[in-house]
């Protein structure tokens, strides 16, 4: 495909949910499986403009007629997120962590700003507008095709999550993710080529996961605002794989130039790489101030503290960590989000680094997975606390490294974590008696074979890695 | 420092010392700081001593002629008073600050679903004023204003829209003050911002207008009976209280019960209720602003009521519990101050400072004592009726002989025979 030749030209917007509380109140920002055990149901206005009127568009998108049922939780969710108390101060977590991104993508910070109201009538904010504030602008990335300016970088709270429509009638939204935070960056609509768009947006979302952000399915979204010669602007939403960003983009491309009606217009990224219609592009954002807060004033000493703490940037960890013997698929694993556990844990406990990163990233999710649990669950359970135990006892040799991964299972599915770690302390001479034992009642199998026979006899908490190792010797000779 | 560029509304191009910023000039609270709303919406603050200089690109837009909301007859008819508050009060986009609802259209763009329902025949607005800077003088003038509709024989009911700091005051005053009332009198209030779509008005001003055209008269506040936006409650002048600063059902009945669930389509009576009738209302606005609510506290001592004997006709006495004040036994007695005071003519009234429940001055030998020095035990009121009602009765030429008797009788329904375990 030719992209100069269509006059293909593209920006990139990236919302990324922060891991700190939320944004305007004191509640934790972390998503909820359970059913909520509140519930209020609200009808939401159409506000009349500046004229007065009342917008004949805004009427209808509203869903004036809709009901909206908000679920939340007596010990996660407060008045604030069900819109009865007003907002408290910004989040000084989320607004310095705001800042580290804006530094690293080295953006100018707006000293002076004033926190808005930006309408949204869907019922995913049970105000009726989602809070944002303009925090930054005028900053660049880097890339292999040289610097992608960064035109602004917005705080903004995340909407209430959809649960279910009856009939167009009454919508349920769960109150766990309003209000978490979300920084946006906005790229200035330069990138040429699809693979511009992506290696760009690869790059942000490095960049961002060095500082206190979440991880895991819809906490970051991309959104490509695109044009082509003779297409006006199309945003389109929802991309939930890298992967189909190109492939996606020459799509979108493909069905613009067969398009009879050129329009402006918002669609959906579907998982097949085509898009659907969501809604005509939106006019204007209509913004007004949160009156309820002051104006926000962020002074040049906060700004130089922050810079003082920036993280470091994923290229320099990646070499640390390969010196410490990582192999690069483990590297891409502590990178996502491990980091500062792997970095305090490696400090503190004479233990291979292998074995520290494969606990806290591999291991974990393998077991938290066969258990049901989800990323969310595995963090809050598996603290630093936990996993120090866990590493005491393989330092002093109470606790074999083959057997890590079986306390871990014990843990998560429940245990105590003093009943996990009471493993059998099985010496490696008595071990090696019992397998060559096992070994002279069947003889002639394979070292694999056998295991299934130890496991039977001497119990899953057996340190499996030294048995496989002694079973092989024994079969060898 | 350039001298200042542009007026709130207007667009403008300022000139900093690197770049120049384009956008609406806003209306700005700190004085140093300069708002400008950007093309994209968002508004950013510049301190004024950043700006070199600029200059204005458009003066502000003129305000479009506001159409008025057609009123179709056959609908019931109503009247308003708009006094203020939140229900009245909007944002102005363009300069970015809060203003009051200028105009009975202003009224009727913000709020269609009530002009849909009802017709209103005539709306007031004598002042508008936060219910935190009323006086009773505004209280009176409410009376006369709602007065003045309710005997208008076309008019079935009176909505008054309020602030809801002292909406519960001004419910009070408005009780003692409309005697003879055959209609409902339905004050409405909003805890959220109608700039706001989720604001609380709209469902209180429908059910407002509903139970103004309903069959029970008296004085009732309507608002919000959950957080959820069902539906209001319709709850007694004398014993309503704000009982949350934010909440949208922060109106809650004290020592009764709701007097009706209120739809906008419907309304369902929890009991009995006074209904209409066609005699006429008399206004009986007096009040006399000499009189004072005094919450006790562990320790204080009765010098304080030295102070208010000196300028005040009466004063209502938040007590503890069932009515009780340090007497005999205690270091700072209130006995024999009280017992002078009230000698020369202070009238000291005692409700508790529970909120719900009724004083009582028989269970313990305090009470007693306050009871032998005067001290009236006002049952199960509440505080703020209490002070409205004894200005009320001190207003009256001739009255103050009697003021003990009239202040134990039950004039607007503020005090209950049978108190239930509800509504704690």
């Amino acid at each position: 495909m030719d992209y100069t030749r269509l006059g293909f030209k593209a920006g990139l917007e990236i919302h990324q949910q922060l891991d700190t509380g939320k944004l305007f109140c004191g509640c934790p920002g972390y998503l909820r499986q359970d059913v909520g055990d509140v519930q209020v149901m609200r009808k939401l206005h159409a506000i009349a403009g500046e004229t007065g009127e009342v917008d004949a568009a805004v009427r209808h998108e509203a869903g004036l007629e809709k009901s909206f049922v908000y679920e939340g939780y007596r010990d996660s969710t407060c008045l604030i997120e069900l819109d009865e108390e007003p907002p408290h101060l910004i989040s000084q977590e989320a607004l310095d962590e705001a800042l580290r991104v804006a530094l690293l993508l080295n953006c100018e910070v707006y000293q002076h700003t004033q926190i808005m109201r930006k309408l949204v009538i869907d019922g995913s904010n049970t105000s009726g507008f989602q809070r944002t504030v303009l925090l930054a602008r005028n900053g660049w990335v880097e890339t292999s095709f040289g610097k992608v300016p960064i035109d602004t970088l917005c705080l903004e709270e995340d909407s209430a999550r959809l649960v279910s429509e009856k009939s167009g009638k009454e919508v349920v939204y769960r109150l766990d993710r309003l209000g978490i935070p979300l920084v946006e960056i906005a790229t200035a609509p330069t990138l040429v080529n699809p693979a511009q768009v992506r290696e760009t947006a690869l790059k942000l979302g490095e960049i961002v996961r060095a500082c206190r952000v979440k991880r895991g399915i819809g906490t970051i979204r991309q959104d490509v605002n695109m044009s082509s010669t003779g297409h006006p602007r199309v945003e389109i939403k929802g991309f939930q794989d890298m992967g189909m960003l190109e492939g996606t983009i020459q799509m979108e491309l493909i069905r613009q130039q067969h398009e009879s009606d050129k329009q402006s217009q918002v669609r959906q990224a579907l998982p097949d790489g085509t898009t659907k219609f969501l809604r005509p592009m939106p006019g204007k954002a209509r913004m007004y101030p949160e009156t309820d807060l002051p104006l926000l004033f962020i002074s040049l000493e906060h700004i130089n503290r922050i810079k003082k703490t920036l993280p470091r940037l994923q290229q320099d960890i990646t070499q640390d960590l390969l010196k410490q013997g990582l192999s690069s698929e483990l590297v891409g694993l502590v990178l996502d989000g491990f980091v500062p556990l792997y970095t305090a844990l490696v400090k503190r406990h004479v233990v291979s680094p292998v074995l520290i990163a494969k606990m806290i990233t591999l291991w974990t999710r393998e077991v938290g997975t066969k258990a049901g649990k989800t990323f969310d669950e595995l963090t809050s359970v598996c603290t630093e606390e936990v996993y120090d135990m866990i590493l005491e006892r393989v330092a002093s040799g109470k606790l074999g490294e083959g057997q890590v991964k079986g306390v871990l299972s014990a843990f998560i599915s429940g245990k105590s974590l003093e009943d996990a770690l009471q493993v059998e302390q099985v010496d490696d001479n008595r071990l090696e008696q019992d397998l060559r034992a096992i070994v002279a009642e069947k003889p002639g199998l394979r070292a694999n074979a056998y295991m299934g026979l130890v496991l039977a006899k001497l119990g899953s908490g057996v340190d499996k890695r030294k048995a496989m190792e002694l079973l092989q010797k024994i079969v060898s000779t | 420092m350039a001298e200042q560029i542009g007026k709130p509304g207007e667009r403008v191009r300022l000139r900093l010392a690197q770049e120049e910023v384009e956008g609406t000039m806003l209306e700005s609270h700190e004085p140093g700081i300069a708002l400008l709303k950007l093309g994209s919406g968002y508004n950013i603050g510049i301190p004024r001593e950043h700006i070199l200089g600029g200059e204005v690109l458009a003066t502000a837009s003129v305000p479009v002629v506001q159409k008025r909301v057609s009123q179709t007859t056959g609908k019931p008819v109503i009247g308003m008073v708009i006094t203020g508050g939140t229900i009245a009060s909007v944002l102005d986009p363009k300069t970015g600050g809060v203003k009051w609802v200028a105009s009975e259209e202003h009224f009727m763009q913000y709020y269609p679903e009530l002009f849909e329902m009802v017709t209103v025949k005539a709306i007031r607005i004598p002042f508008k004023v936060a219910s935190e800077s009323m006086t009773s003088d505004h209280w009176m003038t409410i009376a006369q204003e709602v007065g003045a509709l309710v005997n208008d024989p076309e008019i079935q009911g009176v909505v008054v829209t309020h602030g809801t700091d002292f909406l519960g005051y001004t419910a009070a005053a408005l009780s003692f003050m409309l005697r003879d009332l055959g209609k409902p009198v339905v004050l409405t209030y909003s805890q959220r911002s109608i700039d706001r779509p989720s604001s609380d008005a709209h469902l209180n001003l429908q059910c407002a207008a509903r139970l103004a055209i309903d069959t029970a008269a008296g004085v009732f506040v309507v608002g919000h009976a959950t957080e959820s936006d069902d539906y209001c409650q319709a709850l007694l002048g004398t014993k309503v209280r704000k009982l949350h600063s934010s909440r949208r059902d922060a109106f809650q009945p004290v020592n009764t019960t709701v007097v009706a669930k209120v739809w906008p389509d419907k309304v369902v009576y929890a009991g009995s209720f006074t209904p209409r009738h066609t005699k006429p209302c008399v206004v009986d606005a007096v009040f006399s602003d000499k009189v004072a609510l005094v919450k006790f506290y562990p320790g204080q001592t009765p010098d304080i009521l030295d102070f208010y004997a000196l300028k005040y006709r009466g004063i209502i006495l938040e007590a503890a519990g069932l009515g009780h004040l340090p007497v005999s036994e205690s270091s700072h007695s209130w006995l024999s101050t009280l017992k002078k005071s009230i000698r020369a003519g202070l009238v000291v009234g005692c409700v508790t400072q529970t909120v719900h429940g009724r004083v009582d001055p028989y269970v313990y030998s305090n009470g007693r004592e306050l009871l032998d020095a005067g001290v009236l035990f006002l049952k199960d009121g509440l505080a703020e009726t209490m002070l409205v009602k004894l200005g009320w009765i001190l207003g009256h030429y001739g009255w103050k002989k009697d003021a003990g008797t009239k202040m134990l009788e039950n004039v607007a329904g503020e005090f209950s025979d049978r108190l239930i375990g509800l509504n704690l």
